[in-house]
């Protein structure tokens, strides 16, 4: 055990694991407090399309040799979510398929250019591994990633408490909100372009493939337990800083990937979420 | 019942983010072996310049000197530390190293470069991290074979060859 914590105190000391504990916590923080809308709107699974898409742009980045990829992975990734959340009911695909086309086509297109374009020197398999499930892309942040991320998180979070009453409305009755005169249209645009930071943003902690169950885990945990809007979304991320920071603990520790180690985080406390949900019902 | 629960994990919270700050980083890590800790002690002193660690990844030193030990970290740590070591180079000048993988050794033109290989976190390729060795030596006599495990402990160092930068661990002592 004292092996254990003289190894936590040495690998705390380097600067980008002491980086990966700051974003990860605002990640894990901003993916929170979206996530509660994103499911109550039935939106869940447009984090993981958007992801798809991020991973698309993030290919083409590396194709061009960008050595910074992140604003124009975030402008491809904002502009989607727009397009998607703007094509409506009447149009000739619907939603659901639209997301799941856009996803898919994003990560076939990403991962065909990645290989077409590999000139040997990049270690690919590394890099899709990464990218894909986060192996440890948190672990090798440059400094810019870092204040991108502190930046854009401060952002959100500005947004959240900003508009709050706002986004509590357009979760719960988007219509009775239009009746009182309140633009919807203006608040779900919103919604989707910071659901697109986020995304962007998380990629760095869990890799694409795994960002919805940051997003949607925590929220479903809290519902579990509570059931105003507030206390759910406190609790969801309190529930996500805590699965981030035993994740990545964990897998500095144990050496194991940093993603997938944080959502059996999620998915454990979940489990505990749902025991003790049951058990307070039954008292209550 | 639901408000102890809350409290319950407030104060889960709270723990959580104190150990965010930086632990004892005094308290030294074990060495790995003895064997190697007496070869540690050996190790020549590098030059003042390149001792002094770039302040934004000052590490804690292990009792032996060593900044960077490969050898006791999980291999989460040793992938990040390398991809690291290969994309901020000069935060890592002057740094002791210590690694531990098969040897290797590739010759292009009149040069000749041994290496240490790295295993890789994603089990998908490996990195390779070249060292001289302090001292007389001629190859092949004096050194091990080709993919034989050493443990190799040097000054980390970068140089131009071209127009490229490569890093190596200079003063290096190896075991093998």
């Amino acid at each position: 055990m004292n092996e254990l914590f003289s190894n936590l105190g040495l690998y705390l000391s380097r600067s980008f694991v002491q980086n990966a504990l700051i974003v990860g916590v605002l990640i894990a923080l901003c993916s929170s407090l979206l996530g509660v809308t994103l499911v109550l709107k039935r939106y869940s699974f447009i984090g993981d399309g958007l992801s798809h898409v991020a991973f698309g742009a993030m290919a083409v980045a590396a194709v061009m040799g960008l050595t910074n990829d992140m604003p124009l992975v975030l402008t491809v990734t904002v502009v989607c979510a727009v397009l998607l959340l703007r094509m409506g009911k009447n149009a000739k695909i619907k939603g659901d398929a639209a997301i799941a086309m856009i996803s898919v086509g994003a990560l076939a297109i990403g991962y065909l250019l990645m290989n077409i374009f590999n000139t040997g020197s990049s270690n690919l398999s590394g890099d899709v591994c990464s990218t894909l499930f986060g192996s440890t892309s948190i672990l090798t942040l440059s400094t810019f990633d870092v204040w991108m991320c502190v930046i854009l998180s401060v952002l959100v979070v500005l947004f959240f408490v900003l508009f709050y009453n706002k986004i509590f409305s357009v979760t719960f009755d988007e219509s009775f909100a239009r009746a009182t005169g309140q633009r919807a249209g203006l608040y779900n645009l919103l919604i989707a372009i910071v659901i697109a930071v986020i995304i962007v943003v998380s990629m760095q902690l869990v890799g694409s493939l795994l960002i919805s169950a940051l997003v949607i885990f925590p929220a479903l945990s809290a519902m579990r337990m509570f059931k105003s809007f507030k206390s759910v979304t406190i609790c969801a991320a309190i529930v996500s800083v805590v699965c981030a920071l035993i994740g990545l603990f964990t897998s500095i520790l144990a050496g194991t990937p940093v993603g997938s180690t944080i959502v059996a985080a999620d998915i454990v406390v979940f489990a505990i979420f749902s025991l003790l949900g049951a058990v307070t019902k039954r008292t209550a | 019942m639901k408000k102890l629960i809350s409290l319950l994990f407030t104060a889960l919270f709270v723990l959580s983010l104190a150990a965010c700050s930086n632990g004892n980083t005094s308290q030294p890590a074990a060495p790995a072996s003895s064997a190697v800790s007496e070869t540690t002690a050996e190790i020549p002193a590098t030059s003042p310049a390149a001792t002094e660690p770039a302040a934004a990844n000052q590490s804690a030193k292990s009792a032996d000197g060593i900044d960077v030990d490969l050898t006791a970290m999980s291999s989460t740590m040793v992938y990040s530390d390398v991809l690291n070591m290969q994309q901020t180079p000069d935060e890592y000048i002057g740094k002791i190293v210590k690694m531990k993988g098969p040897f290797n050794v590739s010759e292009i033109g009149d040069n000749r470069y041994f290496a240490c290989i790295i295993a890789d976190a994603t089990a998908c390729c490996s990195t390779g991290i070249e060292f001289v060795w302090a001292g007389d030596h001629s190859y092949p006599e004096d050194y091990p074979k080709k993919d034989q495990e050493i443990t190799v402990v040097g000054t980390f160092n970068t140089y131009m060859e071209g127009s490229s930068k490569y890093m190596q661990l200079k003063d290096a002592e190896v075991e093998f």
